[in-house]
């Protein structure tokens, strides 16, 4: 041993010292950079190449905001855990990407009194429909960013081949049914109809604002609402399709039979748009369909931007936001989110687009419908009920009527 | 020569420390990111702890609540245990089989001792996403496979009946680190006892029966201990293959206790729960190591034996000598 004691008690001291300071951020007391600039950490759920488009959209606000700093934090698939860390740990993201507000409204900056500070029209200029989905009882949580409605895609091959008409708005779901039973096919092994056999509770609430019901009223009771008359028809005529094997269930969200060009209709979001392109699927979109007396609804899959309560730089924090929601950024996202803002929309005569217009109309006439998740005060529990007695209704092994099965989640 | 003697006395100072030094990093590690949450999931399991907000005193609440108030907790305890009971001695006979074969002196034997291993360096996420697309009911290659022998193609993660099968055979995938472990130990095993036994006209089942399982019940131990803890904290391919479905019937311990902290955001009863099977884990290993006196075989305990017995024999021949001396 040819070291001295000193020598390595030097090495060591500074080994742990680089690991500490590791840990700690570089950061001065008063939250600034030695350059002077405020950093601002931001988290996204997004993966792949849009997070690359996001880098870039992030290099431009820095370039123009010399005194901001934004560094992005893409935490992917487990967004939500990683969130809930943060959080947890006092150490959430200055801003991130939001749509459970329910669950983290503790954790976030009511955004009220940054907006009043704006224009009229700043508010206005968001889709009114958004607002509900990034508020709890009136108070703003987040700036809208983009959304999905849902909607029906058909295949339009399926339909040629069986001598339909392509769906139009406006249409019911007694048509729909007719069209399920015309394009199923036993020899070919093809069905109408394709939906997940454990569809997520927040989702199929829309089916139920179709007919007039939900899952709860507006005290947050599920006796009366969720096993009032329109609700068990809705449930019923789901169960139905399956029993007269015009529609099967998926073990995702029928997306991947719909690829596969064995089923003719599924109903979902925006996210499929590129992807069905891709498989080379010759596809439509259209309305949901009704039930006869009022147009159909649809649940909203809404991304916001929300700012933590901890955060220490809240007015950067929302000057980063009001950047990331505006005209730009919303035109900048087109390839892969549908803008929130009226006047992008307009620019972009995205009302004219066959396809996307069908998402505005959706979302257009859902404006007046709130989720039981920001209703109820115990959603995560209740939703965890619904899942498994959806699954009772819907899988093969047990098929329990829709009424019985409700009934164990109301009592 | 006094100088000398102060140089050599720091010399085992330093000696002394050094090593500690250099493990450091680990003990901090261990203590920062082990020991220390493992403590304060202690306290948090005394707390009604929501991840925002204030956390809440409330003693033993989340205990009784567990008990009393929580149908799926036994629900999830019951489909442990039972996935436990059949994963073990599957895990424990696959792995031997395997181990077995991959002893044998047959040409080509490494390439498949490292295919048989293979499968334990996937990373755990990788192997459910496999699984769930060899499981599908449409396009999945088991069934695909079912349907050329005409026998009944089940639908694997829909039927509730065979969920847990399906979660019973991705995790037996992972089998290769006990096969290894039982191969070095097979091994290990003198080759004159064989020669010995076969002399004796033992074949090849009694040989294993006699002597390759008793030398290796250490081993078997060991596997069966880790593996039991293995099953009871089973937790990525619940997560990511099934979620716990269909119907809950894969609604694991594990998964019970993650959807309670990140899902229901109860941090303190989370913590409950998992010291509930801490509990749970301590006293199956007790039992297990209670139970090893009856059937595990130690070479060195034999060898200290007849030691003893060799130095005993000779004592006494040593006195009978001296008493016959004397007399």
């Amino acid at each position: 041993m040819k070291f001295s004691k000193g020598y390595v008690f030097l090495v060591f001291t500074l080994v742990l010292a680089m690991l500490l300071s590791a840990c700690s951020s570089s950061e001065s007391s008063d939250g600034k950079n030695e350059d002077g600039k405020v950093t601002l950490r931001f988290a996204t759920w997004d993966v792949g190449e849009d997070v690359e488009l996001q880098e870039k959209l992030i290099d431009q606000f820095n370039a123009e905001n010399t005194d901001i700093n934004v560094v992005l934090e893409a935490y992917g698939g487990d967004y939500d855990t990683k969130i809930t860390a943060g959080i947890g740990a006092k150490d959430a993201p200055d801003v991130m990407y939001m749509w459970n507000y329910p669950q983290y409204k503790d954790a976030l900056e009511p955004l009220d009194p940054y907006i009043e500070e704006r224009d009229k029209e700043y508010k206005e200029n968001f889709y009114e429909a958004l607002w509900n989905y990034n508020s709890i009882n009136e108070d703003v949580y987040g700036l809208p960013v983009g959304y999905t409605t849902h909607v029906v895609y058909y295949n339009k091959d399926l339909f040629d081949k069986a001598g339909l008409a392509y769906p139009k708005a406006g249409w019911t779901w007694d048509e729909f049914q007719e069209a399920s039973k015309k394009l199923t096919n036993k020899g070919d092994k093809t069905t109408g109809f394709a939906f997940p056999g454990k569809p997520d509770p927040y989702d199929f609430e829309m089916y139920l604002w179709g007919n007039g019901a939900s899952y709860v009223d507006d005290k947050g009771n599920l006796d009366g609402s969720l096993n009032s008359p329109e609700s068990i028809e809705t449930f019923d005529m789901f169960y139905n399709m399956l029993k007269e094997e015009v529609a099967i269930t998926s073990e995702s969200w029928g997306d991947t039979e719909m690829k596969s060009g064995k089923v003719g209709m599924i109903i979902n979001g925006a996210w499929y748009l590129s992807a069905f392109e891709e498989a080379g699927i010759n596809y439509g979109v259209v309305e949901i369909p009704s039930f006869g007396d009022k147009p159909s609804a649809s649940i909203v899959s809404s991304s916001g931007v929300a700012m933590s309560k901890d955060s220490e730089h809240k007015e950067e924090a929302f000057r980063f936001m009001e950047f990331w929601t505006g005209e730009q950024a919303n035109k900048e996202r087109l390839s892969f989110e549908l803008p929130v803002l009226k006047s992008v929309v307009e620019s972009e005569k995205l009302e004219e687009d066959p396809t996307k217009k069908v998402f505005y109309s959706m979302l257009e006439q859902s404006k007046e419908y709130t989720p039981t998740s920001f209703i109820t005060e115990d959603w995560s529990q209740l939703s965890e009920n619904l899942e498994l007695t959806f699954e009772q209704m819907f899988n093969p092994s047990t098929r329990v009527e829709p009424k019985k099965a409700i009934k164990t989640v109301v009592e | 020569m006094p100088i000398k003697k102060k140089k050599e006395k720091k010399f085992t100072l330093i000696r002394k420390r050094v090593p500690y030094l250099f493990i450091m990093p680990w003990i901090i590690g261990y203590l920062a990111f082990t020991l220390g949450p493992l403590a304060f999931s202690l306290v948090m399991s005394l707390f009604d702890w929501p991840i925002a907000g204030e956390a809440k005193f409330i003693g033993i609440d989340n205990f009784t609540k567990m008990f009393t108030a929580d149908p799926q907790f036994y629900n999830s305890l019951l489909i442990t245990f039972k996935f436990a009971l059949i994963f073990v001695p599957l895990n424990l006979g696959v792995a031997l089989i395997l181990a077995l074969l991959i002893t044998q002196p047959i040409k080509g034997m490494k390439f498949f001792r490292t295919i048989f291993y293979l499968p334990a360096v996937v990373s755990g996420v990788a192997v459910s996403i496999i699984w769930g697309w060899m499981f599908n009911t449409e396009y999945g290659v088991f069934n695909y496979l079912l349907s050329f022998l005409g026998l009944e193609e089940p639908s694997w993660l829909i039927d509730p009946k065979w969920a847990i099968v399906a979660i019973v055979i991705a995790s037996a995938w992972g089998v290769g680190t006990m096969m290894l472990i039982f191969y070095t130990d097979i091994k290990s095993i003198p080759h004159d006892m064989y020669e010995a036994a076969a002399i004796d006209g033992a074949g090849v089942i009694r040989q294993f029966i006699s002597i390759t399982i008793p030398s290796i019940t250490p081993t078997i131990l060991f596997n069966v201990i880790t593996s039991v803890i293995a099953a009871l904290q089973q937790l990525t391919l619940v997560l990511l293959l099934t979620g716990g479905g269909p119907l809950k019937s894969t609604y694991f311990y594990g998964l019970f206790v993650y959807n309670n902290a990140f899902k229901h955001h109860e941090l303190g009863y989370a913590s409950a729960n998992a010291w509930f099977m801490f509990i749970i884990i301590m006293l199956f290993t007790l039992m297990i190591f209670k139970s090893s006196s009856a059937w595990v075989f130690y070479e060195a305990e034999v060898k200290k034996e007849k030691k003893e017995k060799r130095e005993k024999k000779k004592k006494s021949e040593v006195k009978n000598n001296e008493d016959f001396q004397k007399a």
